[in-house]
């Protein structure tokens, strides 16, 4: 399918206003309704065993006291799930003959992670069937472990798979110009290695599931906190092999995603290997202890590269590899991240020359999986990072190395050398937006009086690209997704003239409900309250490709929707020129109202033409119209959307105890058309406090066995109120030429701007001490320990 | 298992009375066998804040106590702040300045910002700060719902 | 009943460490005594020469309390260190110490304070020494048939200045190290009494007795605070975890003595 761009025409009453959220008051009376709200007649619930070892083999698995204990339904381990389901799904395949480590939802014979499923037991409730999982008797068989990176890449380390040389699972190149030639003629080469922990999205909510299997019907009934409906009902079926219109998948609220809940997990195949053996419902809900090993963890990925200038400034290469730390087997989206860090890892700047290597390693560690940002924050920690690191070197202004690298308004379309073509963009204004922003809330002053004061407070920038609005379907496919990227709505007036938009994104608190009533209100005419939207349920949903992931539910969603209400629009016009016997071109709607442009005459509402839509035809709906007021649209964008921003932190340094302390954010941005400036400003906002909990506080530590000691909130630490600044934001709209409406995605902008903004100001807080942070997070003993070593090279020099 | 207990309290103004197992945690109580679902299970361990409720006026976290440990107490959840159909200034004040994304740590917000405000009803953005650092959003960014409390208290003062 | 099961049962006071103990199956006993609604045991008593806390008086309210806050004026401050409002609503003062945590705030202070620990049981009551109360982290010198009633922390003479200093992850966490700090001088303008106590930084809550001696008699000078550290360092024995590790925490624990007794010495000028 092509998709040509439709002109929308301008009518934005809605569009671009603080709109508070439709979602919200029931939300705030405590009546949302989340996974573990959902209870269905007759549900069991399941709970998991997991494998206490990171490379193991099973020798025996006994469940007899387990099955035995009262009010056990079922037990069961790896061969019994086999039995009925295919291993798990792959979607992602970036590299070309990729090694693919596929495994069942239960591990069979053999474990690669602590975490992994090894059983699992349903019964009357959740406290029965976890006093029967300390019934379960593992006997395993300690296999030697491949712990992290180095492990993995050791001559002669212990191998994940057996069948495969090493534990590789794929490499590839991407080049543009010459990079060699670049490096070998530069002026100025900066370098670095920048390590960033394994994080994970850590949705409050964790992951659950109610899966109901009728082997009578031969139906597949689920409830799943997921982004991609869709996606996990092809999933499904692709596991068992029920065709999909067997299946329905149904979304409750959603307690937060960030890409965590994008992915297809084990549990998931588990509840309906249960369900089906028992013959009832069961819900099956992991535990926040559960969700540091079972939930995608993300990030973890070494990026080792260097970048060529000019003295003058010019960027000239990039070259360097970008090693993505997966774990023991592949998850839903394989090595996409640390594919897509590659893609990024050139940023908002022009670099002619680059060669860029990614190489993807298993090791004994949980899967990698999707995270808000996914692969762009390490991407933008190679730019960022070293970008400021030639600054330094050149003794040149922060801001002005910066601007003398971006392509002008007038490059766009700009082809970045590697798959991604930046649609549009004005990067320079951004840059100033933000730097004006700085003086006039006076932070140099804050900076100075503090540093007079002998605190170390430091300005850190972050200049980040968000390609957004995944994507082109075609496109998306070559790079090797097995999915699609479009978008489809419907869009409804029914016969009181009310309308409804179905479509198969999800709102998973990002505010798309609120969005798309905005934008059909505006593009129909009618009040906001006027405008329902229906999502979470594919027997009532469009289909979407992808799912609510990769910052596309506004700009594809949202076009679909546009596109949808301006041919409903039409019609609209039609049926009302009937009623006002005029033509439809000279009518307009306004709140409902249609009436004959410039005139004070006869009006209609929407409730007439409904009436005359669905009920009382006659002399009322023109001969040639079908009944009803419906459009479907789908949506398949040309290119992906890229937004941009520049982010502005103020940090103190204590460089006694290494403690970091944020105190004021700033960020100018620019996501194309607006349509709710409060939810942008939360997606940024949020975005930037994870990014900020990655550069600082979280971090799930494994150790030289493999085993995971980050298992509470207590030791995976979250960022508080006290831990994160207040922010201000400011946006300039710089729209989006491939979508209808022009808008960019923003959802991820904040994760991939924060890590390298906190790393930034850090820097320039310590710039008295010379040191340039390289890993994170940033925890008090290491940046402690960078402090002193940079003392002690001083003193050496 | 040690036998079933009768326990009793009284939670938004209704009195609930059920037989449970004595390791029932107060926070299934609500949900599982009052149907208050409103109180939301984020971690079951006491760090993040969610299931948040008051305990006789004061706030208390509804997985660190168990139901036998509240028969005779006076709950209210977040179901029990709303009069009928009316938000309260605080609820409204999250809805206004979007203090809320996927609202799933909002009913602890709630319930801790309500007895800072009772307690103080002029508090500084860092007090706010400070006493909501036991509630975790991952959605927000905070600052919102600083702005939310700061404005609720503003309106509950004048 | 604890005499009855023995090993099998445990204490439960305001559940704010043994509910998440529960909760992961870590602690997994066959009877918990509730002592919640023990009245006798929950008050706050100035009794002139210290100030008397029954073991399940809750930290907000001691927190709270200007009785309290007048014998010891540090119990606001420090407990505002622990954790959250919310666990204070709830959490004890007798359960925070039975719990011994070494990293935590009241065994700390009831060390720092030569505060006593009164407990009870089958062979009648007695009194432990704070120093001889903590054996090791979540272990204690109390049988397993007995039960903290209350705790007594001496007032400190008048014209001591106290300080904590800290540092956490984040507000409320566990501190990483913790250290109170005690000082008051002397008419001639030399410390003449001083309690140091640091958390985090060994099995138990560690008092510092080398420190205190070497500072005592001594003129509050920089190089005489600064002289400390070696005496600090000898004196902690830190645990590595994934939040530290044992070097950063004995450099940590020099560190936050040096600006305790500092804040403490800022605290005790502006006083006179």
């Amino acid at each position: 399918m092509t998709t040509t761009t439709e002109p929308v025409e301008s009518r934005t009453k809605y569009t671009g206003a603080r709109i508070r959220r439709t979602e919200d008051p029931r939300l705030l009376a405590g009546r949302g309704q989340y996974i573990d709200d959902v209870t269905v007649p007759k549900m069991l619930e399941a709970a998991v065993l997991r494998s206490t070892h990171a490379h193991a083999r099973i020798r025996n698995i006994d469940v007899t006291r387990a099955r035995a204990l009262p009010g056990v339904f079922d037990v069961i381990v790896g061969t019994d799930l086999a039995e009925l389901a295919e291993p798990q799904p792959v979607i992602w395949f970036p590299i070309p003959e990729q090694r693919i480590a596929r495994v069942h939802a239960l591990a069979v014979e053999r474990v690669r992670w602590v975490g992994q499923a090894v059983a699992a037991v349903v019964a009357t409730d959740r406290y029965v069937a976890e006093d029967a999982l300390e019934l379960i008797e593992v006997d395993y068989e300690p296999l030697p472990v491949v712990a992290d990176l180095d492990a993995a890449l050791a001559p002669g380390a212990p191998r994940l798979f057996a069948d495969w040389p090493d534990n590789v699972s794929g490499a590839l190149t991407y080049r543009n110009g010459d990079a060699d030639k670049a490096f070998a003629t530069a002026d100025l080469v900066v370098s670095g290695t920048f390590d960033h922990g394994r994080t994970f999205g850590c949705p409050l909510e964790p992951r659950g599931c109610i899966v109901n299997w009728d082997s009578f019907e031969g139906t597949l009934d689920v409830w799943l906190g997921t982004q991609s409906p869709n996606l996990a009902r092809d999933l499904f079926g692709e596991v068992f092999g029920i065709p999909v219109h067997k299946i329905r998948v149904r979304t409750p609220n959603l307690g937060g995603g960030f890409g965590n809940k994008f992915d297809f997990y084990p549990e998931e195949v588990i509840a309906a290997v249960l369900s089906r053996r028992t013959g009832r419902p069961v819900k099956l809900l992991e535990s926040r202890a559960e969700s540091f090993a079972a939930t995608g963890h993300s990030r973890d990925q070494r990026m080792d590269f260097e970048m060529a200038l000019r003295s003058d400034g010019t960027i000239v290469g990039l070259r360097g590899t970008a090693y993505g730390v997966l774990g023991g087997a592949l998850g839903t989206v394989g090595s996409g991240p640390p594919w897509a860090s590659v893609l990024t890892c050139m940023g908002p700047y022009k670099i002619p020359n680059l060669e860029l290597n990614l190489k993807a390693v298993v090791t004994n560690r949980s899967p990698y999986g999707s995270y808000r940002g996914w692969g762009a924050p390490k991407g933008n920690l190679v730019h960022e990072r070293l970008i400021e690191m030639a600054a330094r070197e050149l003794r040149m202004d922060r801001a002005t190395i910066r601007r003398k690298n971006f392509p002008a308004p007038d490059e766009f379309p700009y082809f970045t050398g590697a798959i991604f073509t930046f649609d549009s963009g004005r990067y320079a204004d951004c840059l100033d937006l933000a730097m004006s922003k700085v003086e006039e809330l006076g932070w140099r002053d804050r900076q100075a009086q503090a540093r007079a004061e002998g605190r170390c407070v430091g300005i850190g920038y972050s200049f980040h690209i968000e390609p957004s609005g995944y994507g082109p379907s075609r496109i998306l496919n070559l790079a090797g997704l097995t999915h699609s990227g479009f978008d489809e709505a419907t869009v409804r007036m029914d016969s009181t003239g009310r309308v409804t938009i179905y479509t198969g994104q999800i709102n998973m608190g990002q505010g798309t409900h609120t969005v798309y009533s905005q934008l059909a209100a505006d593009t129909l005419g009618i009040p906001m309250e006027d405008v329902l939207v229906v999502t979470g349920d594919t027997d009532s949903c469009p289909y979407t490709g992808y799912g609510t992931g990769g910052s596309r539910a506004t700009a594809l969603g949202g076009a679909a929707v546009l596109r949808a209400g301006e041919r409903l629009r039409a019609k609209i016009l039609r049926v009302a020129g009937q009623l006002l016997e005029a033509s439809p071109d000279d009518l307009d709607i306004d709140d409902g109202t249609i009436s004959v442009r410039g005139t004070t005459g006869p009006t209609v509402t929407t409730r007439d033409v409904g009436d005359a839509a669905y009920r009382r035809l006659r002399d009322r709906l023109p001969e040639e119209e079908m009944p009803t007021l419906e459009e479907v649209d789908v949506f398949d964008p040309v290119n992906m959307a890229t937004s941009f921003g520049c982010a502005v932190l103020l940090a103190e340094v204590d460089p006694e105890t290494g403690t970091v302390t944020l105190l004021d954010c700033l960020q100018a941005h620019d996501c194309g058309t607006v349509v709710n400036p409060m939810l942008v400003d939360g997606q940024l906002a949020g975005g930037l406090a994870q990014a900020m909990g990655g550069a600082l506080l979280e971090e799930l530590v494994y150790d030289g066995d493999g085993r995971l000691h980050t298992g509470s909130f207590r030791d995976y630490l979250l960022p508080t109120a006290s831990d994160i600044p207040p922010f201000s934001f400011f946006h300039q709209e710089t729209p989006a030429p491939d979508i209808p409406g022009g808008m960019k995605g923003v959802g991820e902008a904040g994760t991939i701007a924060g890590v390298s903004l906190v790393a930034s100001a850090i820097d320039d807080a310590l710039r008295d001490h010379g040191v340039t942070v390289t890993r994170f997070p940033v925890t008090p003993h290491r940046l402690l320990a960078q402090i002193r070593e940079a003392a002690e090279n001083g003193a050496a020099r | 298992m040690t036998d079933r207990q009768t326990v009793s309290m009284t939670i938004n103004g209704h009195v609930y009375t059920d037989e449970v197992e004595p390791r029932l945690t107060l926070a299934d109580f609500i949900r599982r066998h009052c149907g208050l679902t409103g109180t939301h299970l984020g971690c079951e361990h006491g760090v993040c804040g969610a299931c948040t409720i008051m305990v006789d006026g004061k706030t208390a976290r509804a997985c660190l106590m168990l139901a036998v440990q509240a028969d005779g107490c006076t709950l209210t959840t977040v179901e029990g702040l709303a009069e009928g159909e009316r938000l309260t200034p605080l609820q409204e004040a999250f809805w206004n300045n979007h203090g809320l994304q996927c609202g799933f740590c909002t009913p602890g917000m709630l319930m801790c910002a309500t007895e800072l405000l009772q307690t103080d009803p002029d508090p500084t953005a860092e007090k706010v700060r400070t006493c909501l650092s036991g509630n975790l959003c991952r959605c927000t960014g905070y600052d919102s719902i600083v702005t939310s409390v700061l404005s609720a208290a503003e309106r509950l003062r004048s | 009943m604890l005499v009855e099961h023995g090993a099998d049962a445990t204490v439960l006071a305001g559940g704010q460490s043994l509910m998440p103990m529960l909760s992961f199956r870590q602690a997994r006993p066959s009877f918990l005594i509730d002592i919640n609604r023990v009245e006798a045991l929950d008050f706050v008593r100035d009794e002139g020469e210290s100030l008397l806390l029954g073991a399940t008086t809750r930290q907000r309210d001691v927190e709270t309390n200007p009785v309290a806050a007048a014998a010891i004026p540090l119990l606001p401050e420090l407990l505002g260190h622990v954790g959250h409002v919310t666990n204070r609503n709830r959490g004890t003062v007798g359960g925070s110490l039975a719990h011994a945590d070494p990293a935590a705030e009241l065994p700390t202070l009831v060390t720092a304070l030569d505060g006593e620990l009164m407990v009870e049981g089958p062979r009648g009551p007695r009194t432990i020494a704070a120093e001889d109360f903590f054996l090791a982290p979540h272990r204690t010198s109390m049988g397993f048939d007995e039960v903290l009633t209350a705790v007594r922390l001496p007032r400190l003479p008048a014209g001591t200045a106290v300080a904590v200093e800290q540092i956490a992850r984040r507000h409320g966490d566990l501190a990483v190290v913790g250290v109170i700090a005690a000082i008051r001088l002397g008419p001639d303008g030399a410390i003449d009494l001083v309690r140091l106590a640091a958390s985090g930084v060994g099995p138990v809550p560690v008092r510092l007795h080398a420190v205190e001696t070497a500072l005592t008699g001594v003129a509050p000078t920089t190089e005489a605070i600064d002289a400390v550290a070696e005496a600090v360092s000898a004196a902690v024995q830190p645990p590595d975890d994934i939040h530290a590790p044992a070097s950063y925490r004995r450099d940590m624990a020099c560190l936050l003595v040096k600006r305790a007794v500092g804040e403490a010495l800022r605290r005790s000028e502006v006083s006179e």
